[in-house]
């Protein structure tokens, strides 16, 4: 299961019940030694006879599991990794996310709340390549005593990574890339059994949890794929020329590198700098010149800045409009579409491909299954 | 209040009836009771902290008393603001403010001229003439903070003169003040007293008081005495006010030993 | 390096420096009194103050409208002002104190609210940090008529009560006595200053909005001593200031503009505080330096002086040695600087003695002259210098 951060606390009362109902399923074959009687003989025959109809009557309860009552407690940083990782661990996990729709990760601090939080976890997962810049210091405190993975620093290998010229070295959005993220997938998978393995005694779910998770892991990562063929086609169909993404900040990059998109962002590649005039002024000089139609925002970014962009290459006798919204350090509202990584990606697409003059396809069958849960109807784009 | 529609004490320059003023529960004034004729020169006197300044800014309004009441010729003290004339201590504002002489004594026509008027050539007039009463025409145009202490003195007695009151109030105008300074400004007010106003001077030095006021109220918190100088400042009333605190009481000159009417030079 | 042709031409930099400019002269202005009344830290209160109203605005108006957010900070703003006149009226605290807990509740509660909306699930709450330190580079053409509406409204307003607002500044208990409504006036002024603050603050940001309020008019007294003079200059270095830095920070990528404003501002200052005639410190010191100088010639002249009258001759030859003696210093330096002037004479009286020196004419008038401007310095006339 998968909860944003509404920090309510309410749905974790489970995992206290979850130890009270742990019947045995090996019954004990070991008769006592000596002791007669027949009412110690009733008494042994009486347990594995229990157990078994308690057992029973679990199992008859459809797609139940006995993970459910305990599922692992993992903690992410940002929903992008969050979804990922309840897609794969289905109901042996419960997934929190520290930041939700909206939320700058460059920026973001840790609240009481978010340390409470991290220190219920079992397991920690993070971006990492300095993506959660003010967090460093939180996350490897909780590291000594729980584990914790940067499952993008882990994942890919840095000769793929885009370096920048800034403090950081290195470009943290690798989400923007499908290819990229799929990557991920493996490393959360053994993280998460590892943590159970080492969290839960229990071999009968440890054994469905594995089952379960490497079907379900095998199945995002199809998903992904097409998810990522779907995207370099349905860049294609924009117009050669105006193959340029204009948006607020660097974010991008591995999305135009993978997709053959020319991006250009006004600040640098995290938040905390701030846009200068000259930024402004060679944005929208870039603008005009490539005649780009264009521009968009972001959710994490002050769009007077874009909007202050627009101004300047309209004075240049270049009218470009705001082509929308875009995701970038942070997914939409929980419950809808937006707010999982693969309708992130979608919204993005469909967005940017649309107004720079192209045409989306149908979303490949791979991710019909998606599209319908989250009543998206037909394969509409 | 009913009062401000009948007139009341009409005969008196100033009365003030019951004037208490209590900061955070100290009584600073209590139950002050004041009657100055007309046309006096009047001093108030008293130790520190006797409350002398306390008494003239709650006359004026500047100070909320926490009881009693002004009246001005008659009237309450807000009705005849126009009337009144204020020279507050040289020290109380900062004299390095970016402002020539002039300007400060056009100041005090500000109240009569009324919003958006600018200050034109009668104002002027009247401020020169004001200047001249004091004695500084020729640093009309002068930075005051390039002023001596006595200057600036004048220069604040100037700007109530261009006021043309009917009584005028001074704090200290002769503390820290060079001698010609004073001079000029004590021949304004004698002048002033001598056309008929009112002249009330918080007055720090015991030594001259009966030199040159006619009238006096010895004020500790309490009104302690006030009347005709040669009546009320004695030995006794003094004792009274200062309590112990008169070192040099036998050298003071005293009311009873002088004719303050005439004469008196220096 | 672009030049500043291609420059002044661009749009985003006429829009930046027309903001920047209307932002620096209306903050110019006022700060002129709020420094003259000792409230400098005024701005600094009303800014730092205004950081729980723009959080506030946001949570209310749901979104990033920027009328609510403006909206919010005057209104914090000017709560904060009240705070601290009646913790300074009904308490014993001093300006200073009040001052202190004024900025430091509010600012903390802006930063708490502000945590609170950047961990919200809600999207479009970006860029509320940017009222930190501004982000004057995103200013638009609406930002900027709205600026010049209200610069005409607060000027206006200045103008028209000019000598009301002179007065009170100088000396309010005297306006006060002299029926102006003081407490209307100061209400009005500070009003005033809140709404320059929040102007401001998409500009230069909450932290830095003080400077510019307080450093144009610092800069400005520094070269007059006439008010509506220093009001005037004051404008116009808030101004200058403004345009300097958008211009600057048009020059290269990556130069906060806010900040660099502020940074203009101050260079002005400190320029004046430095080498302003009268007023400035180089200024003062080269004064000093001369009046010593002008001190030391005088005792020299003095002692040539004394000593040609004790003889009884008006072109006494007296030796160098007998003078440095008298002096108590060497002055053979002094006396040829003096020669230079014509006030004194080389002589040689016997070949074996070493240097003589005698008054001339001029130097007898001169030393004479010296002696009677003392006596009147003495005297106490003519007040200070």
């Amino acid at each position: 299961m998968f909860r944003p951060s509404t920090k309510s606390g309410a749905g974790r009362r489970n995992q206290r019940l979850g130890s009270q109902l742990r019947p045995r399923l090996v019954p004990s074959t070991c008769a006592s030694s000596s002791k007669a009687g027949p009412a110690r003989l009733a008494r042994a025959l009486l347990l594995p006879f229990g157990a078994a109809a308690l057992g029973t009557v679990m199992l008859a309860t459809p797609t139940t599991t006995f993970a459910q009552d305990d599922p692992l407690n993992v903690v992410a940083t940002v929903g992008m990794v969050a979804d990922i990782a309840a897609e794969i661990g289905g109901e042996c996990v419960t997934v929190v996310a520290l930041m939700g729709p909206g939320v700058d990760p460059h920026l973001y601090q840790a609240t009481s709340g978010d340390v409470r939080d991290l220190g219920r976890a079992e397991l920690i997962l993070y971006v990492g390549l300095s993506l959660e810049g003010q967090l460093g210091e939180v996350l490897d405190r909780f590291g000594r005593r729980t584990p914790t993975v940067a499952v993008g620093e882990d994942a890919i290998p840095p000769a793929e990574l885009i370096r920048t010229s800034d403090a950081y070295g290195v470009d943290p959005h690798v989400w923007m890339d499908v290819s990229l993220w799929a990557r991920i997938v493996p490393g959360i998978r053994e993280a998460m059994l590892d943590a159970l393995r080492g969290a839960r005694d229990d071999a009968a779910n440890l054994a469905a949890c594995q089952e379960g998770m490497h079907l379900r892991a095998e199945r995002l990562a199809h998903q992904l794929e097409a998810l990522h063929d779907w995207v370099a086609s349905a860049t294609s169909t924009i117009p050669e020329h105006q193959r340029i993404l204009v948006t607020a900040h660097d974010a991008f990059t591995y999305y135009g590198r993978a997709y053959g998109l020319d991006v250009i962002g006004i600040q640098g590649v995290s938040t905390e700098s701030e846009a200068g005039v000259a930024d402004i002024r060679s944005t929208a000089a870039t603008i005009r010149n490539a005649g780009v139609p264009a521009v968009f925002i972001e959710t994490t970014i002050n769009p007077r800045t874009i909007q202050a962009v627009l101004d300047a290459a309209a004075d240049l006798g270049h009218e470009a409009r705001l082509g929308g919204s875009l995701y970038s350090d942070a997914m939409g509202q929980p419950g809808t579409p937006d707010g999982t990584y693969l309708g992130m990606l979608r919204a993005n697409t469909v967005a940017i491909v649309e107004a720079l003059g192209g045409q989306p396809p149908e979303l490949p069958e791979a991710l019909s299954d998606w599209a319908n849960r989250h009543g998206l109807g037909g394969r509409q784009p | 209040m009913t009062l401000s529609d009948a007139v009341h004490e009409p005969d008196l320059a100033v009365h003030v009836e019951d004037l208490t003023v209590a900061y955070h529960a100290k009584p600073v004034l209590w139950d002050v009771d004041l009657d100055v004729p007309p046309g006096v020169m009047a001093a108030i006197v008293g130790p520190n902290g006797a409350g002398k300044s306390t008494l003239i800014q709650a006359i004026m309004g500047l100070v909320r008393p926490t009881a009693g009441h002004v009246f001005v010729h008659g009237r309450p003290y807000a009705e005849q603001r126009h009337r009144v004339g204020y020279v507050p201590q040289r020290t109380s504002v900062d004299w390095d403010f970016p402002t020539t002489v002039a300007d400060v004594v056009t100041m005090g026509l500000y109240g009569r001229l009324g919003w958006l008027r600018r200050p034109g050539r009668a104002e002027r007039r009247q401020a020169d003439a004001a200047l001249e009463q004091v004695g500084m025409l020729e640093y009309r145009d002068r930075q005051i903070a390039q002023l001596s202490g006595g200057q600036q003195q004048r220069t604040f007695l100037a700007r109530a003169l261009v006021q043309d009151a009917d009584v005028y109030f001074l704090d200290e105008p002769m503390a820290g003040v060079d001698a010609t300074s004073e001079q000029a400004i004590l021949s304004v007010l004698r002048d002033l007293r001598d056309r008929g106003r009112t002249v009330v001077v918080v007055h720090h030095d015991l030594q001259t008081v009966a030199a040159t006021f006619d009238w006096v109220l010895l004020l500790n918190v309490r009104a302690i005495a006030q009347g005709p100088v040669s009546e009320v400042y004695t030995a006794e009333n003094l004792q009274s006010a200062y309590g112990g605190q008169i070192a040099l009481l036998g050298q003071l000159e005293l009311g009873s030993q002088h004719d303050t009417h005439e004469g008196h030079t220096s | 390096m672009e030049t500043l042709a291609s420059l002044a031409g661009d749009y985003t930099v006429r829009t930046v420096a027309a903001g920047a400019l209307l932002l620096g002269v209306t903050s110019g202005a006022l700060g002129a009194f709020a420094v003259l009344r000792k409230q400098s830290l005024l701005g600094d209160v009303l800014s730092h103050a205004a950081l729980p109203g723009v959080a506030l605005g946001f949570l209310i108006a749901g979104g990033r409208s920027f009328a609510a957010v403006l909206a919010g900070a005057l209104v914090t703003g000017v709560a904060a002002a009240l705070t601290m006149l009646l913790l300074t009226r009904r308490s014993r605290l001093k300006t200073d104190a009040a001052l202190g807990i004024a900025l430091g509740s509010f600012f903390a509660a802006g930063v708490v609210l502000l945590s609170y909306v950047q961990g919200r699930a809600g999207a479009g709450q970006a860029g509320l940090e940017t009222f930190l330190f501004g982000q004057a580079a995103a200013t638009l053409r609406s930002d900027v008529w709205l600026m010049a509406g209200i610069s005409i409204v607060a000027i206006g307003l200045v103008l028209a009560a000019w000598k009301e607002f002179s007065a009170v500044t100088f000396d309010p208990v005297f306006a006060a006595s002299i029926g102006l409504p003081v407490a209307i006036l100061d209400a009005t002024m500070t009003a005033m200053i809140a709404l320059a603050v929040v102007l401001g603050l998409q500009m230069v940001g909450v932290v830095l909005m003080s400077a510019m309020v307080v450093a144009p008019a610092v800069a400005a007294r520094q070269w007059t001593n006439r008010l509506g003079i220093m009001v005037l200059l004051s404008a116009l270095f808030g101004a200058v200031g403004g345009v300097a830095g958008a211009l600057i920070s048009a020059s290269g990528r990556g130069l906060a503009t806010g900040p660099l404003i502020v940074l203009a501002l101050t260079a002005i200052a400190g320029f004046s505080l430095a080498f302003a005639p009268n007023r400035g410190l180089v200024s003062a010191a080269l004064l000093r330096a001369l009046e010593r100088r002008s001190l030391a010639d005088r005792r020299v002249l003095g002692a040539l002086e004394a000593l040609a009258l004790q003889h009884d001759d008006p072109g006494y030859p007296s030796e160098q040695g007998m003078l440095d003696a008298y002096l108590g210093t060497a002055s053979g330096w002094r006396l040829r600087r003096l020669r230079q002037h014509g006030w004194v004479r080389r002589v040689r009286h016997r070949p074996e003695e070493g240097i003589h020196w005698r008054l001339t004419e001029a130097g007898a008038r001169r030393a004479r002259d010296a002696r009677s401007e003392e006596r009147a310095d003495m005297r106490g006339e003519g007040g200070n210098r």
